[in-house]
Order: structure tokens, then sequence, then C-alpha cells
């Protein structure tokens, strides 16, 4: 029986999820379904619970309600299956420091099961891309921030996943890098591959996002593409920041810049 | 001096040591009792060793057993004036121990961008290495001498004692600072630049005082009748050494000798100070030290390899796991504290061999069974305790990765067996050359030695899965010390239930006049490893189930 033989036409599938740190609810009763092949970003201030939602993606999280599907199998039921299934990149590149760039990504690709005879040129093409070419024999604590995330990147991409959960998946990247994953993204777009990611930078989910939810307070605000947005938020010809802005209810700026002046 | 920085920064540096925390926590909320059990442990051990101290002068002085003995007042005053070296030699090893642990993790570098000065830095920074055991340790001394003193009318020489077992702790975390200072330096820029270097240097390092702080405690104990007369005349025969300046200063008003223990205070106040301003000036030059952001590339062709592992019937993700944690055990420092148990029965061992103590013919005994069967169970107790706890704040990739339970109890205790085999070899290979035991007699205390690895290793997983500490303070504990200590009693229990048969065999050939070198073996060694597989087996479900729990509870 194949793995994707419960596939849904949803790739992603949350109902009715919700998640409390004691009396804090980080997600609250969030209902979401992503189509595959596409990518959907998530935005929301700090503390919107856009962490916990992808974290409950991977079975990081375990939800106290609701049910999570990813690629039509249930996150708690199935880990290991979902799991073989998805690249995952976290927002802190907590990563084997000990180990150095090229033991990490082989340990990456053992663990996810790439044939011995793929798992050269695939990290070898990725190094390359990302420009860490001549730095995989260090150890990953001699790298820097921008480095580890490439890193995760790539453990992320190598055995070439149905799904990507990326939490902040550009932060600390250099422009060309950045530039080249936005790319890989929509190449992987096109082959089927669906992503959520969550980001804070407004222009990168406004330009390559198909759909885009704003998180607020554990609870999803808005849902659609930029058009659904700007009806929602009634901003006809706004951009994505102050559509976010309003959505939030963080527009008044001004008066904060003021009051910090005194 | 900002004496409220040095405050703020020690409160800090305190914490971060006593810090334990799961990383499900999202409050923290520190008890102050328990913050701060260690020194009331000490106070109160100490109290009940001075009770118990002046029950036994009172019995000596009592029944007039006194001969060769001078009046109390002198002999206790005497035994006060060897505590400061004893404080100072075993904060200065405890303190350094706590540094090889503290080594492996980022320390927060807030002098960068914190208005602080160096003196200030450098100052909490030694207070900081002094609340530790150290001052736990005088704690202990103190109340001890306060009670003992009491009784006996002592309580001046006792403060005085007090005052200068503080002055040692001082000293003693003054060196502390500068070698920590120093190892930043010099193994800072061997680790970045040539990775496991520095790590071998630094456990080299730490043996080599290890190893002398063993020669100095046999010699001065075994060597001679009285463990008090020969320590004070180790002491005072050399005044040179610094180490023993504030000692002397209670020494020479003991002898009456005011003007020498004027002295002593006087170069005791001036090293102290002499000390924290090399500290300071150490901290200055070298205690920022970054390496360099770019390396010249040295990597090779990227070639994968299949590995042995897989001929050997693992899958490639327990390949990859037990790939990744053998280098974890060579290549983090505070992972190195494992290798320290075997090292240190080896080291007693073969000073036991070479007669440098007086234990005799029982000590020798016992040891040559020690060195055979402790090494590899011990070991496979430790390791097992902190496997599963040592991937810390890197749990997630373990979490988010398609491993299942199997794979991870496979791969962990594979990996455990492997050092408690290589450390029996090395460990066995020693006995026989130290000890010269029949072959008969090592061939059954090496097999012994891997049926009590064996199941002690599986029982020691459990507490692993049990009591992991993924913590990412400072010093990172691996496992939590309840933990730690329910595992330490059942990995003794089990390694004892493993080795009964043999010894039952041994004491009953005893018991009934039977020659025990002709004993026959086969049936305790049979019942071993019928005990140790049957153990493994159970313990090889359970651990499953653990890591069953492990994976599906998994929060980050």
């Amino acid at each position: 029986m194949s793995l994707l033989s419960g596939y849904s036409q949803y790739a992603v599938e949350l109902k009715d999820v919700t998640k409390r740190y004691n009396e804090i609810v980080a997600v609250n009763n969030l209902n979401l379904t992503l189509s595959t092949g596409e990518i959907f970003g998530l935005l929301g201030p700090n503390g919107s619970g856009k962490s916990t939602t992808l974290k409950m993606l991977m079975g990081l999280v375990t939800p106290d309600k609701g049910s999570v599907n990813v690629l039509g199998l249930d996150v708690l039921k199935q880990p290991v299956e979902v799991k073989s299934l998805v690249g995952y990149v976290p927002e802190s590149a907590n990563i084997y420091e000990f180990l150095t760039g090229i033991e990490y990504l082989d340990f990456i690709a053992d663990v996810y099961g790439v044939p011995t005879s793929e798992k050269k040129q695939r990290i070898t093409e990725y190094l390359k891309a990302l420009q860490l070419e001549g730095r995989e024999g260090d150890m990953i604590n001699s790298y820097s921030d921008g480095m580890k995330k490439k890193i995760s990147l790539i453990s992320a991409f190598l055995h070439k996943p149905k799904l990507l959960i990326l939490d902040e998946p550009l932060n600390a990247l250099d422009p060309r890098s950045a530039r080249i994953v936005k790319d890989f993204l929509h190449e992987l777009k096109s082959q089927g591959v669906t992503t959520i990611m969550s980001t804070h930078v407004l222009e990168i989910a406004e330009a390559i996002c198909d759909r885009i939810g704003i998180m607020y307070q554990g609870q999803l605000l808005a849902l659609g593409n930029m058009d659904d947005l700007r009806k929602t938020a009634r901003m006809p010809s706004s951009g994505l920041e102050d559509v976010f802005l309003k959505l939030t209810g963080t527009e008044d700026l001004r008066a904060v810049v003021e009051e910090l002046m005194k | 001096m900002n004496w409220k920085n040095v405050l703020y920064l020690l409160r800090v540096e305190r914490k971060s040591g006593r810090l334990i925390r799961g990383i499900k926590a999202t409050r923290y909320k520190e008890n102050s009792f328990l913050a701060y059990w260690p020194y009331w442990a000490a106070a109160i051990i100490g109290v009940l060793g001075g009770l118990f101290a002046e029950y036994l002068v009172s019995l000596v002085y009592s029944e007039g057993g006194t001969a060769g003995l001078q009046p109390l007042n002198v002999e206790a005053f005497a035994f006060f004036s060897v505590l400061p070296t004893l404080v100072l030699g075993v904060s200065i090893v405890f303190t350094l121990f706590q540094q090889i642990q503290l080594a492996g993790k980022a320390s927060a570098q807030v002098m960068y961008w914190l208005p602080i000065t160096w003196q200030e830095h450098t100052l909490a920074s030694i207070l900081a290495n002094l609340l530790g055991l150290p001052a736990a340790i005088v704690v202990g001394l103190s109340s001890g001498l306060i009670v003992f003193s009491a009784f006996n009318g002592l309580i001046l020489q006792a403060l005085l004692t007090i005052f200068i077992l503080f002055a040692a702790a001082f000293f003693a975390s003054s060196i502390t600072e500068i070698l920590r200072v120093l190892q930043v330096r010099f193994t800072g820029a061997v680790y970045k630049s040539s990775g496991r270097a520095a790590i071998w240097l630094r456990l080299i390092g730490s043996l080599l005082v290890l190893i002398v702080f063993y020669i100095i405690y046999f010699y001065v104990v075994s060597g001679t009748n009285t463990f008090i007369t020969n320590l004070t005349a180790a002491q005072n025969g050399a005044w040179y050494v610094p180490f023993v300046w504030p000692a002397l200063i209670i020494s020479y008003i003991v002898k009456g000798l005011f003007l020498q223990s004027l002295l002593f205070l006087t170069l005791s106040v001036l090293l102290i100070a002499g000390l924290y301003y090399l500290a300071v000036e150490l901290n200055k030059r070298l205690g920022l030290y970054e390496p360099p952001a770019i390396t010249l590339q040295k990597s090779g062709v990227y070639a994968p390899k299949n590995g042995i592992l897989g001929k050997l019937g693992f899958s490639s993700v327990e390949a990859a796991l037990i790939r990744k944690d053998l280098r974890a055990f060579t290549r983090r420092r505070e992972l190195l504290g494992v290798y320290f148990m075997p090292i240190i029965i080896v080291i007693i061992s073969i000073f036991y061999s070479f007669g440098i103590t007086n234990g005799g013919a029982s000590n020798f005994s016992i040891w040559s069974g020690v060195i055979f069967l402790v090494p590899a169970s011990g070991m496979a107790m430790l390791l097992g305790q902190i496997l599963i706890g040592e991937e810390g704040q890197a749990v997630w990739r373990i979490y988010a990765s398609p491993i299942s339970p199997k794979n991870l109890v496979k791969s962990k205790f594979f990996l455990i067996m492997i050092f408690a085999v290589i450390i029996l070899a090395v460990t066995g290979f020693i006995g026989i050359i130290v000890f010269h035991p029949s072959l008969r007699k090592a061939g059954i205390a090496m097999i012994e030695a891997f049926f009590m690895a064996l199941a002690v290793a599986s029982v020691s997983l459990q507490v692993g899965f049990k009591g992991p500490d993924f913590s990412g303070t400072r010093r990172q504990r691996m496992v939590r010390q309840e933990w730690s200590l329910i595992g330490s009693v059942v990995g003794v229990i089990t390694g004892a239930a493993v080795f009964a048969p043999v010894l039952v065999q041994y004491a009953f050939g005893l018991y009934s006049g039977i020659s025990v070198s002709t004993l026959n073996y086969t049936i305790g060694v049979a019942i071993s490893a019928a005990i140790s597989t049957s153990i493994s087996a159970v313990f090889y479900k359970i651990n499953i189930g653990a890591a069953q729990d492990l994976l599906r509870k998994a929060q980050v």
C-alpha cells in the first residue's frame, strides 16, 4: 500500500485546532487547508501562533483539540510516515554543531533514506547553489547564522519532500541565496510540492505566496490572495504592509513613535 | 569597581549553573530553599561531623588514653591548620572539572556590549567559581568547626580558620579563572582550527592534574602513620610552595610564632591580589578571543560512505545515528566526562599494583577484580543515562526526522555496547599486564564484565529515556539529577544481580573448603549470561515503548 494511498485533495488540513500553553492560547480553533502545489505564507506579529502552527504540522507540538492531517496522513497516528514526506526548517537552527556541514548533510540523507548513488550529486549541487562550497568540511560551530540557515534549508530539500514547512526560511540569508531559494520554491511548486512558510518579510510573502494567512492572537484574521486580503481590510489599493498593519490593529504607528520621542 | 555590576553578573553566573530546565517549561520559578541545597546539606553534614568529632574526642580524652597526645586545644588547632591546604586542593580539582563541563557551551559574551569593566567581570567569574562546590565544602567544614569549637572553647581559632578557608577557596577559584582564560584562548584556537585536538588536549591536561593530585594524596596519606602529622610536616617543609601559605598562617600560630604567621598572611594576601590582577590582565588580553570567521578551504571531494554498519545489518537511519553519536563522543567537550571513570579506575589500580599505598593484599585483590568488572558496566551506565539527553536542543532533529522508536533504541544501545566493549578490552588488557591473573580468571572476569555491561546498558538506557534533560543552559546535564541517582542505584543492583551467581559459587567454594582456584565456574557464568540476556531482552521491549513515548510526546 502506498504511503499516499489516503491522499486527500488537500496537502495540509487543520480542523478546529487549538493549542494552549497553560493559560496562554497559542492557537485558537484554527481551520486551514492547503492545496497541493500551493505556496502559502503565514504572517502575524510575534507570538501570534505561527511557529506553533507549523510545529503542529510536524508533530513537534501536540494540539489540545482538533485534527492535523498532512498529505492525507494523520500527523499523530503516522508520525514517521509524515516526517519522511516533509522537509522542515525551524526558526532557530539548532543543529549538531560538532559535525561538519558535509557530515550533517550526510546524516540527514541517511536518515531520510536518500540512495547513496544520489547523495553526492544532490549535496554537491545544493552546496554549490547556496555558495557553501569550500566550507562544507568545517565544523558547523564555526558557521555564521546565514550559513547555518543554508545548511538547514539544504537538509529540508535533500530528500525531495512533498511538503515544505519553513519557519522564517529567508532570515539571515544573503540576497543572492534568498533569491535562489525563492526561485527554487517556485520550481518545486511546478513539480507539485506544497510549501507553507512563516515570514515577517511582507515583500517576500507578497511576491511568492499564492495565498496568505494573517494570524493574530492564535486566530486566522484573514485568508486569501492579495485581492482577498485587500477586500477584508477594505483597502482596495494598498500593499500588504498596510493591509497587515490594519488587520493586526497596529496601523497607528505614528502615535507610538511620537510617544517614544517625548 | 561597581559592586552592583559584580553582584548582577554573579547572580546570572550562579543561576545558570544551577538551572536545570526542561525545554517544555514555559515559565521558571526557582525555589530559594532548594536552589541552595548544597550549602544546607553541607551545613547539616558539618554540624553532624562536628558533633561526632566532639564525641570521639571526649571519649579519647576522658578515658586517659591520651599518651602521646598533646592537650586538646593544641591537637585540634593543629588539625585546623591542614584544612586550608585540603580545601585549596579539592577546590582546584572540582572547579577545573566544572570548567571542563561548562566549556562545551557557548558563553554569553556580555563584555561586548555592556558597560562592565574587566575587573568586575573577572571578580564575578572568580566568585561564581567559589560559590559552587568550594563554598559548600567551606560551609560544611565551618559548621563542623563551630560546633566542635563551641564545646572546647576554640571559637576564636575556629573563626580564624574559617576566614582562611574562604581565602583558600578564593585562591583556588582565581587559579581556575586563570586556567579558564588560557583554555578559552589556546584550546579555542586549536578547537576551531582542527576540531577534536583541543578536546584531547583538555582531557590530557585534566588527567595530568588528576594524576598529580592522586600521587600527592597517596604519598601523603599512605606514606606515614598519622595523616595530620604528615600533612602538617609536609606543608611546613614546603613553605616555598604558595599553595600551603594560607595553611601556614594557622600552623605558625599553633607554634606561637606570630611573626612568621604575619609574614605568611601578608604573602597570602599579596598572592591572592596578584592572582586576581593576573586573571584581570589575562581576561583583558585573551578573554574575548574570537577565532577568524573565514578559514582556509581544507575539504576534499565529498565521497559518501556505505560503511561497515550497513553490513552489520543496521538500516541507514540507525547507521547515521550511530555515526553521529560516535563523532559527538570524540568532539564534544561536555561529553568527555564519561572517559574519566575508567581512567581513574585504571590509575588507582596501577598505583595499588606499584605498592604506592599500604592497602595490603586485600586491596590488591579488590582492585584486581574492579579493573576487570567495573569500567565496562560503569561506562554502560553513564552512557545509557546520557545518550538521549545529549541530543540537547538539537533533539528537534530527531523528532522531525522519520526515525522510528526501534531505530532510536537500536542505534543508542549499539553505541553503548561499542564503548563498553572497547573499554572492557582496554581495561582487561591493562588488568592482565598489571595484576597477572591466570588466563582462566581473566577470561571469566571479562565474560562476566561483558554480561554485566549488557544488562546495565539496557536498564540505564531506560533511565535515559525516562529522565532526559535537553535544556540548553550553560551546563548541559543530559539526565535529570533524580533520574541519574535512580539510574546509578538500579545500575549497581543490575550489575550485582548478573555477577551474583559467580560470586555465590565463589563464596560456596570458600565456605565448603573447596579450592576456589579449581572451581568450575561454567554454571555460574551460564546463569549470569541467562540473567543478563533476559534483562536485556525485557528492557529492549520496554525501551522501545519508552522511545515511542518520547517521540510521540515530542514537544519543541
